[in-house]
């Protein structure tokens, strides 16, 4: 099927889904669900096709692209299937009113540019379909109003430094390669100097950076994600994030292109290097800054920004098993995040929106389905073997120890047992110890919200007990960026340095479980009693009144409090306090008073009069 | 026979973690002045514990400590002990460090389910202690996969029968010692014995558990008694040709930490993370820079 028509049918959906819903808001969902699901299906058809075609010629001279190829296939195929799993979620988590008939055409115009932004074929396209997804993405953070508000607009701060970078950028390129299709650049810029390259890689780095929330530039996220509705959280961090990890992966193995990019400095003072380095100390700083958050969904962005750091470290590290480790860390983590996210959007739904970590607890009697799905996605975000975390994991670990860079796989091995405290205790305030009272009749999720939960939490699983099937897809990705193949089994794969069978892991973790459940089952029948039963030193105590939450880490937290500053993000506003005081000095020229205005019309004439008569102050 | 290994090496791995247990309780006795229970004590325990009766608080209580018991004896599956592993070539050292991350997470899902503020406590401080050791073990097994270029545990110890044992070749000395000095925090003998501190918090994240739960924990902890040691012989004293003389290696390392442990009291939580994060990061962090600069 033509790419452009699937866009157009894309695009086509989000904009009939306001007067549909003005309709009647049945209509709306079926049309909702089928716009979201029509691209998924779609493009899953398209798998190993490689095509490209001119949809439009006539933009001022550009032509532009849409093309497909594997790496975009992997990409547009996550958006579109998570795309829908959100929207599917959001039927039953956006409470009906005015502001649903606004929330869902947005949510599909997200969706859509994404899809747009991964299937370009040149740059052109490229930054519309950027400009819309960066704008569509504003409106649906502040969606909430109040405190979202001010989230949205540090996010689209941020994000319009960013447009301005790959604005800058492309028309650098434009005048030193003459093409702005993207296939025909690398070669184009054969000839360049390496400080051209440096230059294109300070301003798109900066642009992917800030929407790959890398340290320093993260600050805008944890507002977001956290302010967010649920469901689009989850798109947010599933895989908006990701389009800045599309756009390194473009810049670094297709602009730029494998060679020229890793020939580029040397040792420790390489682009390469030093980039995997800011990887690492976003690894390390947001795992520990996710540590100290009380709020579910703030955990779990700063969370994202450090898994998003594992990607970026295995992409800028630049070997074959790094960048393959990094797409499978993509692919894995836009599941289990967004599984994550609809988990906690589930809690936040039926509590009346309680995200505060330290008044939930014992949900897990009153919300199996959604305890079982959190534990799950848990177990991918720490990479517990059996779970799709590991095998990315377990790649990126690979290829930097191999890579002699010891201390980048200390980064990612300690950020890992970082993120085994805060995963715990995210599942630990919210679904065990003592359940709150007034929380006793809660009811389980409705079911649009527990179908996409559990079509991501099998994803988790079966992504880290075949391994074999995303790796294959990664696998050809990797070829044609110019890397050797990876030797991919089903299990895993096979490489000179090492192997990885999972299947070998399943078989020895199911048969040591199948005999502890025997013994656990075997014998008298175990009676279930409830927490008033404790052990608490002869007393009776209250059901509860006991539950320990609050400073679970403190000791650990006071240690570390010091040195775990958002550091970038008090720079931040340190700098735009100060900017607050200059600009305010700089208004008092507005003095209201007519002839003060004349005065500066008066300067300004008399100083263009000056240097037309040959005075040149800045010889 | 590779069938008879499976089923033998964990069960090799319980006996010699059983006898530790009993050895533990004996030498700690001995050290004060008395005489102790018979070393067979925790196997006699367990059989009583499989045969009483016992509560459950929910699935996940149930599950946490099947997954842990799962978990310590899946990483022994994994581990040369004296002899080639019955599954080799399944991600090597990383896969087992993370197969080790089973053990505690199962326990404190399982401890979490019991709504239980003791066995909260209990968790909480076991990952913080957990947290603090992996700081210098994970740059002590770092230094050791960078020296050896491979993260095959198998290639490691077949690195040191040709080479000599890795404690004595120079660059790895200081991650060996490194890794003694972190060892009783590993199993969790004083003066580390802080998650599951009996006097303090009623042991922790183990309080709500009797009968076949209590029993499964115990031989879960047996395990654990029995994978920390084995681990060090493997990376550091060259592994062994039979499982005879690897048991004798891992017995004399153990040794050392039983009379750490009968000598010293508790320390406090920060305590223990301020010394982790001190001598044995420092010790290791040299190492770890030998290993890449020398």
């Amino acid at each position: 099927m033509k790419l452009e028509l699937i866009l157009a049918v894309a695009f086509g959906g989000a904009l009939a889904a306001y007067p549909a819903g003005k309709i009647s808001s049945r209509l709306r969902n079926i049309l909702v669900v089928g716009a979201a699901l029509f691209p998924a299906a779609a493009l899953a058809g398209l798998y190993g096709v490689r095509t490209g075609n001119v949809f439009y010629s006539g933009f001022l001279g550009f032509p532009l692209i849409l093309r497909i190829d594997t790496l975009s296939w992997l990409f547009a195929v996550t958006v579109s299937v998570l795309g829908a799993l959100g929207a599917v979620f959001s039927l039953g988590y956006i409470r009906e009113g005015e502001v649903s008939d606004f929330y869902y055409p947005n949510f599909l115009l997200v969706n859509t540019a994404m899809l747009g932004v991964v299937l370009a074929g040149d740059l052109v396209s490229f930054f519309i379909f950027w400009e819309v997804m960066s704008w569509a993405v504003f409106l649906l953070i502040c969606h909430k109003r109040g405190r979202a508000l001010a989230a949205g607009i540090k996010y689209i701060v941020m994000s319009l430094i960013g447009s301005g970078a790959i604005f800058i950028a492309i028309l650098s390129l434009r005048s030193a390669a003459g093409t702005l299709v993207i296939s025909r650049i690398a070669p184009a810029l054969a000839g360049q100097p390496p400080g051209f390259l440096l230059w294109l890689l300070l301003l798109f780095s900066t642009a992917f950076g800030i929407k790959n929330a890398l340290w320093p530039l993260h600050a805008w996220l944890p507002p977001a994600h956290s302010e967010a509705p649920s469901p689009f959280s989850a798109i947010l961090s599933g895989v908006l994030v990701k389009i800045g990890t599309y756009g390194f992966i473009l810049l670094f193995y297709v602009l730029i292109g494998r060679n020229a990019f890793l020939g580029l400095g040397r040792g420790w003072f390489s682009p390469s290097h030093l980039l995997s380095l800011a990887g690492g100390v976003t690894i390390l700083v947001a795992t520990f800054i996710a540590l100290r958050q009380d709020d579910a969904k703030r955990l779990l962005a700063w969370s994202t920004i450090a898994q998003a750091g594992y990607i970026f470290v295995g992409l800028a590290f630049g070997t074959g098993l790094s960048v393959a480790g990094g797409l499978l860390h993509f692919l894995n983590h836009a599941v289990f995040k967004a599984l994550l996210f609809l988990a906690v959007g589930t809690v936040e739904f039926r509590t009346g929106g309680v995200r505060d970590l330290n008044s939930l607890g014992g949900l897990s009697g009153r919300m199996p389905f959604t305890a079982a799905a959190a534990v799950v996605g848990v177990a991918g975000l720490i990479g517990v073997p059996l779970t799709g975390g590991f095998v990315s994991k377990w790649m990126l670990y690979q290829a930097l120890i191999l890579g002699r860079s010891p201390f980048l796989a200390f980064a990612a091995l300690f950020g890992t047992w970082g993120t085994v405290l805060y995963g715990y205790k995210l599942i630990h305030h919210i679904f065990l110890g003592q359940l709150d009272r007034k929380y006793d009749g809660l009811r389980p999720a409705p079911f649009s919200m527990r179908l996409p939960m559990a079509v991501l939490a099998l994803a988790v699983m079966v992504f880290g007990v075949f391994p074999g099937w995303p790796l294959t897809v990664i696998d050809n990705i990797i070829g044609h960026l110019g890397f050797d193949p990876l030797g991919v089994t089903a299990g895993g794969m096979i490489s000179q340095s090492g192997a990885l069978n999972t299947l070998n892991l399943l078989a020895a973790v199911l048969v040591s479980c199948l005999l502890a459940a025997a013994v656990l089952k075997a014998g008298r029948k175990t009676p279930r009693v409830g927490p008033e039963d404790n052990y608490a030193a002869g007393t009776v105590v209250p059901r509860d009144r006991y539950n320990f939450t609050v400073s679970f880490y403190d000791p650990l937290e006071r240690m570390l409090k010091p040195y775990l500053r958002d550091f970038a993000d008090e720079f931040g506003r340190k700098l735009t306090g100060r900017g607050r005081t200059f600009f305010g000095l700089v208004r008092r020229i507005y003095t209201g008073d007519v002839r003060d205005y004349v005065l500066y019309i008066v300067v300004f004439l008399a100083l263009l009069i000056l240097t037309q008569l040959g005075w040149r102050p800045w010889r | 026979m590779r069938i008879a290994a499976i089923v033998f090496s964990p069960l090799l791995a319980l006996a010699g973690g059983l006898f530790f247990l009993g050895l533990a309780r004996k030498v700690a006795a001995r050290v004060g002045w008395r005489c102790g229970p018979p070393l067979v004590q925790p196997v006699i325990d367990i059989i009583r514990l499989l045969n009483q009766s016992s509560v459950s608080h929910g699935g996940l209580f149930s599950l946490g400590i099947v997954f842990a018991l799962a978990g310590a004896a899946a990483v022994v599956l994994f581990l040369p002990l004296g002899g080639p592993p019955p599954f080799r070539e399944s991600g090597g050292l990383l896969a087992i460090l993370y197969l080790m991350l089973l053990a505690p997470l199962g326990i404190a899902l399982s401890g979490g389910a019991a709504a239980n503020p003791n066995s909260s406590i209990g968790v909480s401080r076991s990952l913080i202690l957990t947290l603090a050791y992996e700081l210098p073990f994970l740059l002590i097994l770092l230094a050791v996969m960078t020296r050896y270029g491979t993260i095959s545990l198998v290639k490691i110890v077949e690195s040191q029968a040709g080479g000599g044992w890795a404690i004595f070749s120079l660059p790895l000395l200081l991650s060996g010692i490194a890794y003694l000095l972190i060892l009783p925090a590993i199993l969790g003998f004083r003066p580390f014995e802080i998650a599951n501190a009996p006097q303090e918090i009623a042991s922790g994240a183990l309080v709500e558990y009797g009968g076949r739960f209590l029993a499964l924990a115990t031989i879960q902890q047996a395990l654990n008694l029995f994978i920390g040691p084995a681990l060090f012989v493997n990376l550091f004293l060259g592994g062994a040709g039979n499982p005879l003389f690897f048991f004798a290696k891992m017995l004399a390392v153990f040794t050392g930490v039983l009379l750490v442990n009968a000598a010293y009291p508790r320390l406090r939580l920060e305590q223990a993370v301020g010394y982790l994060w001190r001598w044995p990061t420092l010790i290791a962090l040299a190492g770890l820079a030998a290993v890449m600069w020398w």
